[in-house]
């Protein structure tokens, strides 16, 4: 019986080989040989890669993936600036409708297919039908091949944004054939600095071969190059501190011990964090208190966001009560200092706006803002203000929360000034999908203002001026900028860029 | 009325109506499953495109993604719709990239499979030993043993072992990797050292409640008639010793049945601190992306699986015990 038992076992155990066998990938023989000058670089990313195909790929973790094997027309350097890539230089035309771009002549798709104008037109087209991609193309009439190395996108109005869009990720070129046969999804074709390897895992890590006529290879000196995505941040730091990674996305923890380590720590801001209102004008019942601009000056007044800053976030940020990211066109750190934290000015406000015992009203509550969920408890108790908080999962907090007159947001930021206009104040966006705009007819003049201003210093001019109103209308309750970090070891440092939650392999350098 | 003697031809009609009810039943719950997992999932994520597009949403965007995945249309019609699907074996395109949820499936559970495989490997054999020799031997030392370390080993929480287990063995002493998977057919050593700490993490828990389970199934068979029987009678020992297993034996296959199915939602945990590309690092991901067709992909192959485990676990008992196989 025992004999038996034991070709039982040996039976199960064959059976699970031949499980996990089934899944190989095979042996892509894509590296361990390390190139000469180059060094091999391994990145823990946050989040897997959401599709090979550029026009479903996601902007936030999805860059150093795309940015191995496509190549954009444009890209952003780390103060938000669009930089040639493919496109080597563009203009835009006196009445703002038509960008000309020109084109390198000396990239090549990864299928042998050469790139050129009508490969240009034939991707940028694919983008702005795509369902994630469209976001950049939304004031596009339609692209043009003027000739083999220049192309043209006309606009139906002017937009200042595009050129940020798509150096944000929203540019990739991919071979017409590929386009043609749908397959981009499970294979991608570019003209990037790598093409990726056969020894690939899905989900667990993704192997990258360098192309080594690549028309910009002396910026990409990474070579055995691997992206593993791990959404565990102690995963991340044991996977670090085991040499398994060069580059990671790190949280405090990382930073702590990156000292010790000789690790570099690379900042830059991600998200503002506070409080969304979504009824400025208080046009329901629950959110008529949010339309008296004291009672919103009051919520400004009665939370201390540096304070939360260095309690919630462990200084991981910066304190400022504005949208527009810190140190960066529009935001104005005379504004900073608006709304001095004092639980007994915001309680003089509200009693002057007639709500001197407070009110009631609901809010949502999910996982991740529970951190912040005692602070904001503790201030609303003082100040008289009862809230109800309806529990929601994650995924439904998103859909929901925008249906509260005001709601704890952790909302992603932009290097652009005038992205900031767009998203935060003008467009809806998930997270405001009434802008309130119609009943501030003063602040929706000034946001006409940006828009029609001469891009430069006078439109630079008008953003700080809209900033100034809203800031002083209260239209958030900001209460600090926090920021992603990344941790690499000493041959590495990494660029942040507001937008992009991870950068792209072009935002990693080599040191010396 | 006398009962009906047990023949060969009347067992194998009781292990063929007992298969095929077994097999009904199996149906009957994938699809009751299915069906209330299809229409909670919808009712928890009303409107998925936000959490598939991410921060970048715009209504137009959210739009188009409606319409491209088809949640525009009435839950029913969608539920018809995949039901039919499910039949023909088909579990539909993921919401977020848009491949077939099968083929990510097929690529993720080997590994899932492989550790949690190991894990219940190393439970038996282990958790089977420790139980059997202090079964025998109760109250001696190794008995207090077994039972000491099922009540630490048992309190400490799973993610808390394997992070001690990565601290130690990976990122001191790096004896094996801290994170990742490596397929067998990379590199068959790469394999076995890239799943052996999680195996163990997921494994602590289970040998100590197999050992304890079967030591106390043995005792207690230790205590009955027919044992003091066949000992009056001169039995050699080891003789006993299978009569007892065969007797304890059931108890533990149960839980060791029960143990895989719980691993395998205790895989989530351990895949996430060694970041294995498993299920439970799919069906994190799809949950937090709203992707609905992946998770029901996900928990069709479960109940699949709980169904087949449940299913040879009958089978297995009949084998040990031929008084199981007559109804």
């Amino acid at each position: 019986m025992m004999k038996n038992a034991l070709k039982g076992l040996a039976v199960v155990a064959a059976a699970a080989l031949t499980l996990t066998a089934c899944s190989s990938g095979g042996s892509g023989g894509d590296g361990d040989n390390k190139t000469e000058g180059n060094l091999p670089l391994n990145i823990g990313n946050f989040l897997d890669v959401t599709s090979w195909d550029p026009s479903l790929a996601d902007i936030g973790f999805d860059g150093p993936y795309m940015s191995a094997v496509y190549d954009p027309l444009v890209v952003v350097d780390g103060d938000g600036e669009p930089q040639p890539a493919l496109a080597t230089k563009w203009e835009v035309s006196e009445d703002f409708k038509t960008i000309t771009m020109d084109l390198r002549t000396d990239a090549v798709f990864s299928d042998g297919e050469k790139f050129d104008a009508a490969a240009a037109v034939k991707s940028l087209e694919y983008l702005k039908a795509g369902v994630r991609s469209q976001e950049a193309y939304n004031k596009v009439e339609s692209f043009e091949a003027v000739d083999a190395d220049t192309i043209a996108i006309h606009l139906t109005e002017r937009d200042d944004t595009i050129l940020y869009f798509m150096g944000l990720g929203r540019s990739y070129m991919m071979a017409p054939a590929a386009i043609d046969d749908g397959s981009l999804a499970q294979a991608p074709v570019g003209s990037g600095p790598y093409t990726l390897g056969k020894a690939s895992i899905p989900g667990a890590e993704y192997h990258f071969d360098k192309v080594a006529d690549h028309w910009a290879a002396d910026d990409f000196r990474f070579d055995p190059l691997v992206i593993s995505p791990l959404s565990d941040p102690t995963a991340m730091l044991n996977g670090m501190e085991g040499g398994q990674f060069n580059v990671i996305y790190g949280d405090q923890s990382a930073i702590d011990l990156a000292a010790a380590n000789d690790w570099n720590v690379s900042s830059g801001l991600a998200t503002w964090v506070g409080l969304q209102f979504t009824d400025r004008a208080g046009t329901t019942e629950m959110g008529k208190p949010l339309g008296d601009l004291k009672v919103r000056q009051a919520l400004n007044t009665a939370f201390n966001g540096a304070e939360m800053l260095k309690a919630i976030a462990r200084s991981n940020g910066t304190a400022t009560n504005q949208v527009f990211p810190a140190d960066t066109t529009g935001n104005l750190s005379d504004l900073n200092g608006l709304y001095k934290p004092s639980i007994e000015t915001a309680k003089k406000l509200l009693a002057e706006a007639g709500y001197a015992d407070g009110f009631s009203l609901k809010m949502p509550m999910a996982g991740p803002f529970q951190p912040y969920q005692a602070a904001a408890e503790q201030v609303f108790g003082e100040l008289g203000i009862k809230v109800t908080w309806d529990e929601y999962q994650f995924m439904d907090y998103m859909g929901n929360a925008p249906t509260y007159p005001m709601f704890i947001g952790v909302i992603s930021m932009d290097g652009n000034a005038v992205a900031t206009v767009e998203r935060q104040i003008a467009m809806p966006q998930w997270y405001n999908p009434n802008t309130g705009l119609e009943a501030f007819p003063e602040i929706k003049a000034q946001t006409e203002k940006v828009f029609t201003a001469a891009p430069g210093d006078e439109q630079d001019t008008e953003i700080e001026a809209l900033n100034k109103m809203v800031t002083e209308e209260a239209w958030f309750a900001v209460w600090y900028q926090a920021n992603n970090s990344y941790i690499s070891t000493k041959e590495f440092t990494v660029t942040p860029v507001i937008g992009m939650m991870f950068p792209t392999l072009r935002h990693i350098n080599v040191v010396g | 009325m006398d009962p009906l003697p047990v023949t060969e031809s009347n067992q194998e009609y009781s292990m063929l109506t007992f298969t095929l009810k077994r097999l009904l039943s199996g149906v009957i719950l994938l699809f009751a499953v299915a069906t209330a997992t299809f229409f909670l999932a919808h009712a928890a994520i009303p409107d998925p495109t936000l959490g598939l597009l991410g921060s970048a949403a715009t209504p137009e965007a959210q739009a188009s993604l409606a319409q491209k995945i088809g949640t525009d249309r009435p839950v029913v019609v969608q539920y018809g719709e995949w039901i039919l699907q499910l039949v023909q074996g088909n579990f539909g395109d993921s919401w977020r990239n848009f491949q077939p949820v099968s083929e990510q499936i097929a690529t993720k559970l080997p590994v899932t499979l492989s550790v949690v495989t190991i894990a219940i490997l190393l439970s038996a054999l282990l958790g089977g030993v420790l139980g059997v020799l202090a079964g025998l031997r109760p109250n001696t030392w190794i008995d207090k043993l077994v039972k000491a370390g099922a009540v630490v080993l048992f309190a400490l929480p799973g993610f808390w072992v394997a992070l001690v287990l990565v601290m130690l063995f990976a990122v001191q002493l790096k004896w094996f990797p801290a994170v990742g998977y490596t397929q067998p057919g990379q590199s068959l050593s790469g394999w076995a050292l890239s799943i052996t700490l999680p195996a163990i993490a997921l494994a602590v828990g289970a040998v100590v409640m197999i050992a304890e389970q079967l030591r106390n199934a043995i005792i207690q068979a230790d205590r009955q008639d027919y044992v003091r029987t066949l000992r009056s009678r001169g039995l050699p020992r080891h003789r006993i010793v299978i009569h007892l297993l065969r007797n304890a034996a059931p108890a533990s296959l149960t839980v060791l049945a029960l143990m895989f199915v719980g691993l395998l939602s205790g895989a989530i945990v351990v895949e996430q601190i060694f970041a294995l590309p498993g299920i439970g690092a799919l069906t994190q991901g799809s949950s937090q992306n709203g992707d609905i067709p992946m998770l029901l992909g996900i928990t069709v192959i479960t109940v699949v699986f709980v169904v087949i485990v449940n299913f040879l676990l009958d089978i297995l008992l009949g084998w040990i015990n031929p008084k199981a196989r007559v109804k």
